[in-house]
């Protein structure tokens, strides 16, 4: 357990440190030097080399990325070009934004669709196939086109919800859940269809499993069967099924932030990548990726943490 | 063991070739068309309507310049932000621009650039896969690793960087969204990869000099068609949703050019004044997606899906049904017949495929008949497929899903088990009659101790407490032969040995005191020498519990061994029974026979052949099976008359039944079942000892 949990954190710091390199790679490969970005249009030549001089954009490679990894392990992500604030700063007052977005879709998607994969493969019949049809319609359609649709119904036709804004939690605990409640809903719906697949299918191939037998063979409550022995064979790969639809929303965020106008990392990422703001850019990818990665590892242990077999060795 | 209950994928294609046609070349087209329309991308409504969809799309949107009623950038100033008129059919946007004309004029770039992903992501996945696959463990590590680092990026950040790079290019984007996903795919095909890879043709080819390319493509390749079709299908549906995300925040095409998701963008911006702008271009792309979501879905479909132990809901509720009919049609069981507690008395019972199912109504077990004393052991006896297993399923109710009781009675303490719902028999289960089943290691739960199991099912069936059931579990376990019970009781079940965990199982099926255990082929995923010990134990337990035992086997050892009584199963039916020493001493069934002079082991070393005789041919499968001798066309000795049916008789002097019309010739002639070819010679054609006329009066009788 302890050499797989060693390796697990090797992977995640491997893939953090790939992430960083593209990052930087795909900053440098950007149209304009931070000089002719942070002035702007009608700059000088002369004024634009002057400040990538100054910020070392003509050193070699190697030498710029070791320097902008030395001060991101301290924290220090840099300034951005456009504003000058500072990205650490930035992205620490985004990230509770999107990490509330995105672990409240992952939460409602799981409830949500672990409720409708269980009742679908257990009830079975026309419940089923209802079900089915619905989750594949949910599949089908765009968060963004299920986003508007919900500004629609509950903020423009009845305001039950505020239509755009985040109200952070200090401010409003009560506000701040009502801001997030479109958002997350927009996120869950394709979230919830994908673990309602994901549930079914296992749980049908745990009611596949000769144990089953047995334990009818001895009797045991439906109810039991159902949701304490074949629910527990199950949850290995439903968690796996969560931990991907992590990653999925919260790169997915970035849409529902827009959408809903909501002042999170995807926010931060889209308007970065449309102004070239090389130093922002660089920044909110290797954060999200280490959110990610991390989220990852804890979902991936549990995983393992529920497989007997895994947890003994 | 349990037969094939769904027509396998191969019976399709046969079926398709025996179709009866004027001229062999219409009857190979005929017969091609057959199959093609029983694939399963037609035999699903949603997949075809999807496949209709996609094509009316594709050739409406490269034609679209030919017959659009509008240009994309027209702009008709008085019908602004119109819903649906004569002119627009589908309305018009802000600018007065026709929806219609942009949803399609948009369609063949979106529908493209999303084909491109396809092709970079399943190209690049598959290709990782194979390489993964045939270059040997420290490759596949590699690459594994790779694909575990890609997946766990957060796709849509990177993406969106990607474009600040390379600007919004859409054909690019696609391209690295491809990249992007292969290690999804790659992760799905691997292991299709792999099992294709191990393959004994796969070694063959390796022999015989193929290069390991050579190998991948004549060999792999070929059989992975079917689940990159899928992936490709489901990618597609992606790559599209994503495109239409990225336009939908402003990284689309450039501005006037029409895209979907840069069109619902547009709509959401009016949703308070014009909110049926959402409707078209949301439903197309939606229906676009489903359609190759469906197309996915339908080639991904396993084709035979086993059997659910617990069945859904629905079908529960049909089989209650079910048992309810046979529940009325067989008047209750006469109090007399069956008084005696503790004696099982199985009447004319019959398992079939349920009508609703792929088999429809297929037979399995017909018109089987068995006593068993109490504290007497009962052997099943025949090869795979010959419905043993059913029979044994059917004591406690325990059918699989799509396998039902159609007929008889199963007579246990004065009830019929079969017109018993699953609600009553949960009292008879595990209590009165328990199963112990042939593989060990999968019958106990994986997730969860041996003691867990075995002491909740103590207090469920006994009704004791915690630390009592936990004292029993532990008592229970010594019983069956468990030193360390302590040790055992906090372990998994894949901490134990196959020996040990069919203790466990034993245990686990004694805990309730049962007066009828069903044993199901218990030894023979084990070790000889550990049979050995299981076999012992059942026979101890048997003395010093009184219950008796239906034990379903093939190996003639362990019926000489353990059985009292045994009936022999042939195709569905008992072709004989009796005693143990009359049926194994006294064969009157050519199976039997045949059984017997297959056997290793009943061959006794000084007069061991010098060959071992073998039964030509197999059981024919349910839907095969003839209306006479269901062995006939096995039998040394079959002649014309086996081709009636045949009744189970009394022959000889004992009180066993045999189901042979030519039983008594053969007892008298002494033949030997033999281990060489069968001259012609020596099949008899004995002229019919019963008419057929006779033999239905008989069977009426």
């Amino acid at each position: 357990m302890a050499l797989f949990i060693t390796k697990r954190l090797l992977m995640a710091l491997a893939t953090v440190l790939v992430v960083a390199v593209l990052a930087f790679l795909l900053v440098h490969a950007m149209p304009g030097s931070p000089g002719a970005v942070s002035l702007g249009a009608g700059a000088s030549q002369q004024a634009i080399d002057e400040v990538n001089q100054r910020m070392g954009w003509n050193d070699p490679l190697p030498v710029q990325f070791f320097t902008w990894l030395g001060s991101a392990v301290q924290g220090d992500l840099g300034v951005s070009l456009i504003d000058g604030r500072s990205v650490s700063a930035d992205l620490a007052s985004r990230l509770p934004v999107t990490a509330s977005l995105a672990a409240g879709a992952t939460v409602l998607s799981a409830v949500l669709g672990i409720a409708l994969g269980v009742t679908a493969a257990v009830r079975g019949g026309i419940l089923d196939q209802v079900i089915g049809g619905f989750v594949g319609l949910l599949v089908a359609l765009p968060a963004f086109w299920v986003g508007v649709l919900f500004v629609f119904l509950f903020a423009v036709q009845s305001s039950v919800f505020p239509a755009t804004g985040y109200v952070p939690f200090e401010v409003s605990p009560q506000d701040w859940a009502l801001s997030l409640a479109l958002p997350v809903i927009t996120l869950a719906v394709g979230g919830a269809a994908f673990i309602a697949r994901q549930t079914r299918a296992s749980m049908l191939e745990a009611l596949q499993q000769e144990h089953i037998r047995t334990l009818r063979a001895t009797a045991t409550p439906t109810w039991k069967i159902l949701y304490v022995h074949a629910l527990r064979y199950a949850s290995l790969p439903i968690v796996a099924g969560i931990a991907l639809q992590f990653i999925g929303l919260f790169g997915g965020s970035v849409i529902a932030e827009q959408l809903f106008a909501m002042p999170g990392l995807g926010q931060a990422v889209q308007t970065s990548v449309s102004t070239h703001d090389a130093p922002a850019v660089q920044g909110v990818v290797v954060i999200a990726t280490v959110v990610v990665v991390a989220v990852n590892l804890v979902l991936e242990l549990a995983t393992k943490f529920l497989d007997p077999k895994l947890r003994a060795s | 063991m349990i037969p094939t209950v769904a027509p396998a994928p191969a019976d399709a294609d046969q079926a398709g070739r025996t179709t009866p046609g004027a001229t062999p070349a219409r009857g190979a087209g005929k017969a091609a068309i057959t199959r093609l329309s029983r694939h399963r991308l037609f035999a699903s409504p949603g997949a075809l309507a999807g496949l209709l969809w996609l094509a009316v799309l594709v050739i409406a949107s490269l034609t679209a310049p030919l017959w659009l009623p509008f240009k994309t950038e027209d702009q008709d100033f008085t019908a602004v932000l119109s819903g649906p008129t004569a002119a627009h059919w589908l309305g018009t946007d802000e600018l007065g621009r026709d929806i219609l004309s942009r949803i399609f004029a948009a369609a063949a770039g979106t529908l493209g650039t999303s084909m491109l992903t396809v092709v970079v992501g399943v190209g690049l996945g598959t290709i990782l896969a194979i390489a993964a696959a045939g270059a040997g463990e420290r490759a596949e590590g590699v690459i594994s690793r790779a694909t575990e680092i890609m997946m766990s990026l957060p796709g849509t950040v990177i993406i969106l960087a990607v474009i600040g790079a390379v600007g919004t290019n859409i054909p690019v984007v696609m391209a690295i969204l491809g990249i992007l996903m292969s290690a999804g795919i790659y992760r799905v095909i691997l292991g299709q990869a792999k099992s294709l890879q191990s393959q004994l043709y796969v070694d063959a080819a390796k022999v015989d000099g193929v290069s390991a390319l050579g190998i991948s493509l004549r060999h792999v390749l070929p059989g992975l068609a079917n689940t990159i079709v899928v992936q490709a299908a489901l990618i597609f549906a992606v790559g599209m949703l994503i495109q239409a995300g990225l336009a939908f925040i402003g990284f689309g095409p450039p501005i006037p050019q029409p895209s979907w998701g840069g069109m619902i963008q547009g709509a959401s911006q009016h949703v308070y004044d014009a909110p049926w702008m959402m409707v078209p271009t949301g439903a197309v792309l939606a229906l676009t997606v489903l359609s190759a979501n469906a197309i996915g879905n339908a080639l991904g479909k396993a084709p035979n899906a086993a059997a659910a132990h617990l069945p859904s809901a629905a079908a529960r509720r049909q089989r209650a049904k079910a048992v309810a009919a046979i529940a009325a049609a067989v008047p209750a069981p006469a109090t007399k017949d069956s008084a005696a507690k503790g004696t099982l008395s199985v009447r004319n019972l019959s398992v079939g495929v349920d009508n609703a199912g792929a088999g429809n109504g297929v037979r399995l077990v017909t018109d089987v008949s068995f006593d068993v004393e109490q504290g007497t052991v009962l052997g099943l006896v025949g090869e795979s497929g010959c419905g043993k297993t059913m029979t044994a399923l059917s004591l406690l109710g325990l059918l699989p899903s799509g396998v039902s009781v159609t007929g008889g009675q199963i007579l246990w303490g004065g009830r019929n088990l079969a017109a018993t719902t699953d609600k009553e028999m949960e009292g008879i289960r595990g209590r009165d009659i328990a199963l112990i089943s042939q593989e060990p290691m999968r019958a106990l739960d994986p997730m969860f101790t041996v003691g867990y199991q075995l002491t909740a099912t103590i207090r469920r069936l006994r009704g004791m407490g915690k630390a009592a059931a936990g004292k029993e579990a532990r008592s229970l376990l010594e019983k069956v032969g468990i030193v360390d019970a302590a040790r055992i009781l906090k372990t998994y079940p894949h901490q134990i040995s196959g020996g040990m965990a069919q203790r466990v199982a034993i245990a686990l099926a004694l805990s309730g005191q049962p007066k009828l255990l069903v044993a199901d082929e218990p030894t023979t995923a084990l070790d000889v020498t550990v049979q050995a010990e299981i076999l012992s134990l059942l026979r101890t337990l048997v003395k010093d519990t009184g219950m008796s035992v239906v034990m379903v086997t093939h190996d003639l050892g362990v019926v000489a061994d353990l059985c009292d009584q045994v009936a022999v199963m042939y195709a569905g039916q008992v072709v004989e029974n009796g005693t143990t020493q009359a049926v194994l001493d006294n064969p009157r069934h050519p199976y039997t026979l045949a059984l017997l002079a297959a056997d290793p082991h009943a061959n006794q070393a000084e007069n061991m052949p010098e060959r071992l005789a073998t039964i030509s041919g197999q059981v024919p499968q349910p839907k095969d099976w003839p209306a006479g001798c269901r062995f006939a066309a096995r039998c040394q000795f079959a002649g014309s008359a086996c081709l009636e049916p045949v009744p189970l008789l009394r022959s000889g002097p004992g009180e066993g039944l045999v189901r042979c019309v030519k039983a008594d010739q053969l007892a008298v002639e002494g033949m030997d079942w033999l281990a060489t070819d069968v001259p012609a010679s020596r099949r008899l054609d004995i002229t019919p000892t019963l008419t057929a006329s006779e033999l239905v009066e008989k069977d009426l009788a």
